[in-house]
Order: structure tokens, then C-alpha cells, then sequence
């Protein structure tokens, strides 16, 4: 794939300036541009997609932003930040900052922050810094534990797990 | 009685024999369990799913920042804003401007005002001012604005069977894989 190296370089300053709001700047080390804009260059409304109920998609998404699922997709997922809503199904890879899981989810997420609701079914590992699952969330399988700086340097996905 | 009744809140029987001083503590911690527990759902779940209980048909919407390399089907509308890299299938397609398909765009109505590299094949079609359309459209209706750049043919064929009718996505993805 092409669009696997490029990386976002972002002088030190913006880093930390931009860290005051998303506590952890390391997403702006993984996420790629978009539309040739950096990460940080994003309005506030163009930045979050929805896919509804009705669909169906299979393929890489990457975005700077927030991607809502209502539907069901498969494949890899590079999101700052990804939610499954009820009734939504991911199968696949997830890289992303945080992750909100209340619809079904399979497969393996890479995020620093993951919060599984009372309707979230996660099958597959969930690597994390930190975790949040409801009373009632359903899990399968495991959910390692990782520093920070294991998201911060992770540029391309291990192949497998034992 | 095993250690699990001690610290059910909810079980009377047990509760009631104990001393008084005892009688508290599961009504505490009754308060404790119910009170966030009824809060949490609808603090966190209801602005962030809101848009999924309405009912009808839901617009997809993939905005500028998100790009999709892969195949796109939906029964509902799919506003396309960001880049999509792949057939996109929908009941209303709208490629927004500054939005670009590299693909081929099915659905009922499709209007553009972006790039579509591929081909269009719609009911009915409308290329606004702003569209950039490279590849064939097929169409029954089609309204073009002035402006809108076409490189391809117009073809009123969608329908009328053979290839121009929409083929299924399976079969779709089938000319894909085998044509990479």
C-alpha cells in the first residue's frame, strides 16, 4: 500500500500546545495527511463522519478525525478517534487515540484509550494504556496492557499473535 | 448463606435480620449502585449516539478528513465529502465539491460537485457547476450545469439491461479482484 510511511512532522511546540487538549500528542505521530493538510489543520465539523445503519463498506479508513459506525465495516481503521454505536459492527484492524466501543467489534484495536459500553461485544485484543468496560459489555479474548510509548511509536501493526 | 448475599444490596431477607447498625449499610450502598448506574447511560450514550435512534433513512457521511480505500453499499443516502478510492453504491449519492471518487458511483440520483474519476451510473444525474466528471455517465435523466467538466461519454442506458443495468456488488468486486 502507499500510504503506509508518510508521517505528519510537527515542530515541538505545536506538539505541546496541542496536547493540552488531547492529553497525548502521540496521535499527530501516527495519523497521515489528509487532502494534503496535516492533522491539526481540521475544522470542527468536517472532521467527524457517520456511517449509517444501511451500509456496508470493506477497505482501509484513515482519517484526522472522528469516524461514527452505525453500520457494519471491515478491514483497518486509522481514526483519531473511532465509535461503534449500537447496532454498529467493525471487523478488523482499529489504530486510534480512543475508541468507544457499544455496537460489536472483532478483531484487534491499538488505542491508548478504549471504553467498551454496556452494549459493546469485543471479540480479539484490545491493546491499551487504559480501559473502561461497562457492567454488561461482553468480552472475548484479550486485553494487553501497553505504555504509552508503545502507541507513540507503533508505526506499522505486528503481523500476528501467539 | 454465602459471602455473594452479604454484598447483594437488593436481598431483603437477609438484610433484615441483621442488628441495626448493620441496616445501613446495604442502603448506602444501594444509593451508591443505582444512583451512577442510572446516570452513566445517559450522560455518555445519549448525545453520542443520538443520531442512531432517529428513524428513516440515515445520510452516511464521509467528511473531508477521511479517506476509504475499499467498496462503499449502501441502502440509505452517502454524502461523500472526503476521497474514496473504490465503487461507492447508494440510494443518493452526493459527491460534494472538493470531494473525489476513483471509482464508479451507482445509486438512484447522483449529484456531483466533485471529482469523479471513473464513471457514474444513475437514474437520474446532475454535475453541477463544480463537478469534474472523468469517465462515462450513464444515465436516464441528467441535468448538467454550466461549468461542470466532462471528459467521457453520456449515456442514456441505465436500465435498459446488459451491462449499463446496475450489476450486483458482488459481482463488482469480483471484476476487481481479478482485474488487480
Amino acid at each position: 500500500m502507499p500510504h503506509v510511511t508518510h508521517l505528519c512532522i510537527i515542530p515541538f511546540g505545536v506538539r505541546r500546545g496541542l496536547s493540552l487538549e488531547s492529553e497525548t500528542p502521540f496521535m499527530f505521530t501516527l495519523a497521515r495527511t489528509v487532502n494534503g493538510k496535516p492533522a491539526f489543520a481540521r475544522g470542527a465539523d468536517q472532521d467527524v463522519s457517520h456511517l449509517g445503519p444501511g451500509l456496508t463498506a470493506t477497505g482501509l479508513f484513515e482519517t484526522d478525525g472522528e469516524l461514527y459506525v452505525y453500520g457494519a465495516i471491515s478491514g483497518r481503521v486509522d481514526a483519531a478517534r473511532l465509535i461503534i454505536a449500537p447496532g454498529g459492527v467493525v471487523d478488523g484492524d482499529v489504530v486510534a487515540q480512543d475508541v468507544r466501543i457499544a455496537g460489536r467489534f472483532s478483531g484487534r484495536i491499538f488505542a491508548p484509550h478504549v471504553t467498551i459500553d454496556e452494549t459493546g461485544n469485543v471479540k480479539g485484543r484490545v491493546f491499551h494504556t487504559t480501559v473502561t468496560v461497562a457492567h454488561g459489555a461482553r468480552i472475548d479474548g484479550r486485553m494487553p496492557w501497553r505504555p504509552q510509548s508503545y502507541f507513540e511509536t507503533l508505526k506499522e501493526l505486528p503481523e500476528t499473535y501467539a | 448463606m454465602t459471602i455473594f448475599n452479604r454484598l447483594n444490596p437488593g436481598n431483603t431477607a437477609n438484610a433484615a435480620p441483621n442488628p441495626q447498625g448493620r441496616q445501613t449499610m446495604p442502603d448506602n450502598t444501594a444509593n451508591q449502585a443505582t444512583a451512577p448506574e442510572s446516570k452513566r447511560p445517559q450522560a455518555v450514550a445519549q448525545p453520542l449516539y443520538a443520531a442512531a435512534g432517529t428513524g428513516g433513512p440515515m445520510t452516511s457521511v464521509i467528511s473531508k478528513a477521511l479517506k476509504i480505500t475499499g467498496q462503499l453499499e449502501s441502502t440509505e443516502n452517502i454524502q461523500v465529502d472526503g476521497q474514496i478510492e473504490g465503487d461507492v453504491r447508494g440510494l443518493s449519492v452526493k459527491v460534494g465539491n472538493g470531494a473525489r471518487v476513483k471509482g464508479t458511483v451507482y445509486g438512484d440520483e447522483v449529484e456531483l460537485a466533485g471529482t469523479v474519476d471513473g464513471k457514474i451510473e444513475a437514474k437520474k444525474v446532475v454535475l453541477t457547476g463544480t463537478a469534474r466528471m472523468q469517465g462515462d455517465v450513464i444515465h436516464q435523466d441528467i441535468r448538467i450545469e454550466s461549468g461542470a467538466y466532462i471528459d467521457g461519454h453520456c449515456k442514456p442506458d441505465f436500465g435498459k439491461g446488459g451491462k449499463a443495468s446496475q450489476p450486483s456488488l458482488k459481482a463488482v468486486a469480483g471484476e476487481k479482484t481479478s482485474a488487480a
